[in-house]
Formats: C-alpha cells, sequence, structure tokens
C-alpha cells in the first residue's frame, strides 16, 4: 500500500512538471497557405498552347506559342484575398480573348499544397457564394522564391484533355 | 574586311540624306547573271528574286550602287530612270549593264575594285533591300588552265543559264577561223541545235562570242536555246565547236545536267487536331510555292462569318484564328465551315470541322 502510494505521488509530480512546461519556440505562427503565394497580380511570361490529342499520339508539332498573339503580352491576372488570407475576387487585366472567366470569385481545392503529386485546382466562380463553378486552372508550378507559378487549364471531353493552354507568370511588382 | 569597312563608312555617310524613316522589306533572296560569266565590257543582265521580302509584283525598283563608283550619286531621293530595274514576273526584277560603261571605269579598275555593292530601292528611297553584293565569277584563269573546254556551272540545269568556254588555241586548225559555232544536242542529240551554214538564223544562233586570243564562249538557257518544255527531263548537253564552214572541228564534249531535286511538297495543317469553340484554330503551310505569300480564311461558325488573312513567305505562313471571342455568345455551334485560299485566289482547303463538346 505504501508502494502503491508512492507511485501515485510520483505519477502526480510528474504530470504537474510536464503540464508546467512550455517549449520555447517563439511566437506562435499559422502555416503560410496556398492563398498566401498566389495573391497578387502575376502578368505573363510565356503562353503555349498544347495539342494534347497530338501529344497523346505523339504526333508533332503539338505545342504553338501564342504569348504575342491576341493582346496576351497584355495579360495580367491578380488574385485577391481579405485581412485573413483568404480567397474572394480575382480579374484579369488585359483585353484578351476570354479563355476562361475573366473575372469573378475564386477559392483552392486545398489550402496547403498537397503531399502528393496531385496539383492545386483553383476554382472560378461567378457568384461570391461561390456556387457557379465556371473554370478550373490547374496550379502546375507553385509560387517559390523566383516569384513565378503556372497555371493551366485543360479542354476535355467525357475526361479526356484535347487542349490545353499553359500560362506561365511572374509576380508583377 | 575592307569591304565591311567600306560598306559601314558608306552608310554612315548617307545618313544624312536618307534619314528619314525607310523601310527595309527584307533580303533579296537569290541574285544571278546571264551570261553566268562575263567581262567588264560586255553587257550582262543581273537578276533579282525578291520573293520574301514585303514586295508586291510590278512594283517598281531603281538600284542604288556605290562600288565600283556610284552613278546616280546625288539622287536618293528621286532615283534616275538609267537606274530603273525590269520586272520579269514571278517577283523577278533584272537591271541590263556593261560595266564599264554603267561605272565609267576600265576593267582594270573594275577589278580592283570593292566589288558590285549595292541595294534595291523604290524611287523616294522611303523603301529599301538589304546591302548586298553582286558576285562576280573570275574566269580569267582558264585563259592559262590548258584546258580545251570549262563551263559554268560544270553541272547544268534545264532553266538556268551556263556558260561554256573553248580554248581554240588547243585544236588544230581553228588558227585562221573567223567565227567558231556551237554544234550541240541534248540528250546525247535527241533534241539537237545542229550549226547549218546555209541557214542564217541558224548561223545566228550558235555563233559563240569571241573572246580575243583563240578564246570563245557560249551563253545559253538549255530550254529556251533547244526550245523544250520546262518539265522536260535533260541529262546531258553533247556538242563540238567548229570553225566557220566545218573548216575545223573540235573534239566531241559532253556535260552531264546537275541533279534535279524537286522542291519540298507544300504542306498544310490545322492546330490544333481536335479543338471546342472556345479554343484558336491554328492555321499553318508550309514549303508555298513561289508566289504565295499569305492565306485568306473565312470561316462559318452558325451565325458568325469570320474573315481575315496571314502573312509569311514560302518557308511558312502561320497564323491563328481567334475562335474564342468570336463564339463566346453562340451557342449550339457543333462545327465550323472553313475555306482557306492563297493570295492567288488558290483554294487550299474546304472543310467542315466538328467543334468537341466540352465536360
Amino acid at each position: 500500500m505504501k508502494k502503491m502510494k508512492f507511485k501515485f505521488l510520483s505519477l502526480l509530480l510528474a504530470v504537474l512538471v510536464f503540464s508546467c512546461y512550455t517549449p520555447d519556440d517563439g511566437d506562435h505562427v499559422e502555416p503560410i497557405t496556398t492563398y498566401e503565394v498566389i495573391a497578387g497580380e502575376w502578368g505573363l511570361m510565356n503562353l503555349t498552347m498544347v495539342d494534347e490529342f497530338a501529344k497523346r499520339n505523339n504526333i508533332k508539332p503539338n505545342e504553338e506559342n501564342l504569348s504575342t498573339l491576341f493582346n496576351f503580352e497584355d495579360f495580367r491576372i491578380r488574385f485577391d484575398v481579405d485581412e485573413n488570407n483568404r480567397p474572394t475576387t480575382y480579374e484579369v487585366v488585359g483585353d484578351v480573348p476570354p479563355l476562361f472567366q475573366l473575372k469573378g470569385y475564386w477559392d483552392l481545392n486545398s489550402d496547403f499544397q498537397p503531399t502528393n503529386s496531385s496539383s492545386i485546382v483553383i476554382r472560378l466562380y461567378s457568384d461570391a457564394d461561390k456556387t457557379q463553378l465556371k473554370d478550373e486552372l490547374h496550379l502546375t508550378s507553385v509560387p517559390r522564391t523566383n516569384r513565378q507559378m503556372e497555371l493551366q487549364i485543360i479542354r476535355t471531353t467525357d475526361g479526356t484533355p484535347f487542349v490545353s493552354y499553359k500560362f506561365k507568370l511572374i509576380e508583377e511588382i | 574586311m575592307k569591304k565591311i569597312i567600306y560598306t559601314f563608312l558608306f552608310l554612315a555617310l548617307l545618313t544624312p540624306s536618307v534619314s528619314n524613316a525607310q523601310e527595309v522589306i527584307g533580303a533579296i533572296k537569290d541574285m544571278w547573271s546571264y551570261p553566268v560569266v562575263y567581262s567588264f565590257d560586255e553587257e550582262v543582265t543581273w537578276y533579282f528574286d525578291l520573293a520574301g521580302t514585303s514586295a508586291v509584283e510590278n512594283e517598281d525598283f531603281y538600284i542604288w550602287i556605290w562600288s565600283p563608283s556610284e552613278p546616280d550619286a546625288g539622287n536618293f531621293n528621286s532615283s534616275s530612270d538609267f537606274a530603273k530595274l525590269t520586272y520579269e514576273g514571278d517577283m523577278i526584277w533584272s537591271f541590263t549593264l556593261t560595266p564599264t560603261e554603267y561605272f565609267s571605269r576600265t576593267p582594270e579598275e573594275i577589278r580592283n575594285s570593292d566589288g558590285f555593292w549595292f541595294f534595291l530601292k523604290d524611287k523616294t528611297g522611303t523603301k529599301q533591300t538589304e546591302v548586298t553584293q553582286m558576285k562576280y565569277t573570275d574566269f580569267s584563269a582558264f585563259y592559262d588552265a590548258g584546258e580545251i573546254m570549262k563551263a559554268y556551272p560544270s553541272r547544268p540545269s534545264l532553266n538556268e543559264g551556263v556558260s561554256i568556254l573553248f580554248n581554240s588555241n588547243l585544236v588544230e586548225g581553228f588558227e585562221n577561223a573567223n567565227n567558231v559555232y556551237f554544234h550541240s544536242g541534248l540528250n546525247n542529240w535527241a533534241v539537237p541545235m545542229e550549226y547549218q551554214a546555209w541557214v542564217p538564223e541558224r548561223v545566228e544562233k550558235t555563233r559563240t562570242t569571241n573572246l580575243g586570243n583563240g578564246f570563245y564562249k557560249m551563253d545559253l538557257i538549255p530550254s529556251e536555246y533547244y526550245g523544250v518544255e520546262p518539265d522536260f527531263v535533260m541529262e546531258n548537253i553533247v556538242f563540238l565547236f567548229v570553225a566557220e564552214d566545218w573548216t575545223a572541228v573540235g573534239p566531241d564534249l559532253i556535260l552531264n545536267a546537275a541533279e534535279d531535286i524537286p522542291p519540298p511538297p507544300a504542306e498544310f495543317r490545322f492546330f490544333p487536331l481536335q479543338l471546342s469553340k472556345k479554343d484558336f484554330l491554328g492555321v499553318i503551310r508550309i514549303n508555298n510555292e513561289r508566289g504565295v505569300n499569305s492565306l485568306h480564311y473565312t470561316v462559318n461558325a452558325g451565325p458568325k462569318v469570320i474573315t481575315g488573312e496571314f502573312t509569311g513567305n514560302t518557308t511558312e505562313i502561320k497564323g491563328f484564328i481567334d475562335l474564342v471571342t468570336a463564339l463566346k455568345d453562340v451557342e449550339n455551334v457543333s462545327e465550323i465551315h472553313v475555306v482557306i485560299e492563297d493570295n492567288n485566289g488558290r483554294v487550299i482547303t474546304d472543310t467542315t470541322i466538328p467543334l468537341i463538346p466540352l465536360d
């Protein structure tokens, strides 16, 4: 009985000691979300049209550069976030053909970059409630220190891609 | 190097008088002369191929040449008529001159100059080609070569000029010849053009040019000289040089024809192979025929008609049609009808393309 009382006291002491322990790792920081790295205005470096059907069947040419056509040299896209870094509106600046809806509301299919290889999708809506999904842009290259990213819009039929457009973008300063 | 410096010096000197905005229409694609080889005191025609530049058919062009001399100096803003080129058709212009007369220089002075440096321009100098040089083939080495015959080029082509030189000093009996004639035929005499001393026209046609000192030259374009169709397959020219009235006869000679390499066939394609109404339609044509430099398109898509043109050159004409904007408010369109014509009005394609339904 005396031995059990000692064990209980020892356990209690240990609980008390460890419950008072606070790791010294500085202030608590929220992890950076993909919203934060995408937010801002992006200008076009390069626009490539890909013939996905030809590419799948090893037919060349299967890529064409459209960067200097249809005013795409003036293409810019702005992704807005609120004070909590939540996505709000987006808008394409520049008089370019509407390869996707040129303004509206946006969010991502995932707040953080997935650990598997599936790409992040930027979902474009026509309404603030984000119920009317209009287009999806695949984030195929995430901005890093070079502040460049790559978006791709893919045309599919019965789930099979046949054309895509790759926008290589750089953050406007 | 000296030529390059000279050219830049000239351009620098030229700058004040030509500083008005000038359009450079591109490089001269090809140049040649007829006769192929010529003396500086002999009349020659230079040919300039402007296919691939933005020149248009039958446009007036003038030669602006400053070496060996500058015959039209001071008239850059209004070229003289004597510098005007002749349009030959098929985007080719020509200029005929006798170098010693045109440049007021002796053959020796021309030979020691930097060569024929020039560009082509419109009358008022608002547009011009890039600067270039007309190459000159110096055949003087033939005089000491100890060869009976030499041809430029050594393997002639049916529709291009050839110059054939003859050294009569190496053949007995030509010492006192008044004239020397070219007795010849195509493809082992299948198409003959004989020297017939009793037919004045034939005597005239087959007479060679006397270069002096026992040297003679024959200039001809096979298809014209022998009167065969441009698609005739020439294998060789067989010939002999003969003195007037057959008083002397040279050996049998032969020139094998150049290999006939046909130009690669034109290829047309759309890009991409499948598309929706929210895509661009690429129109691409490569290896275009001479004179084909633009494609006109008409696209019928439901209630919309989209027209336009793309320009390019013989290597490639390429452009993209914006279906994205044209069809953004058009519903229920499942196919487009596309007609493409070249600048000569020839239909390149007239086809219907289905529009793939999007998920």
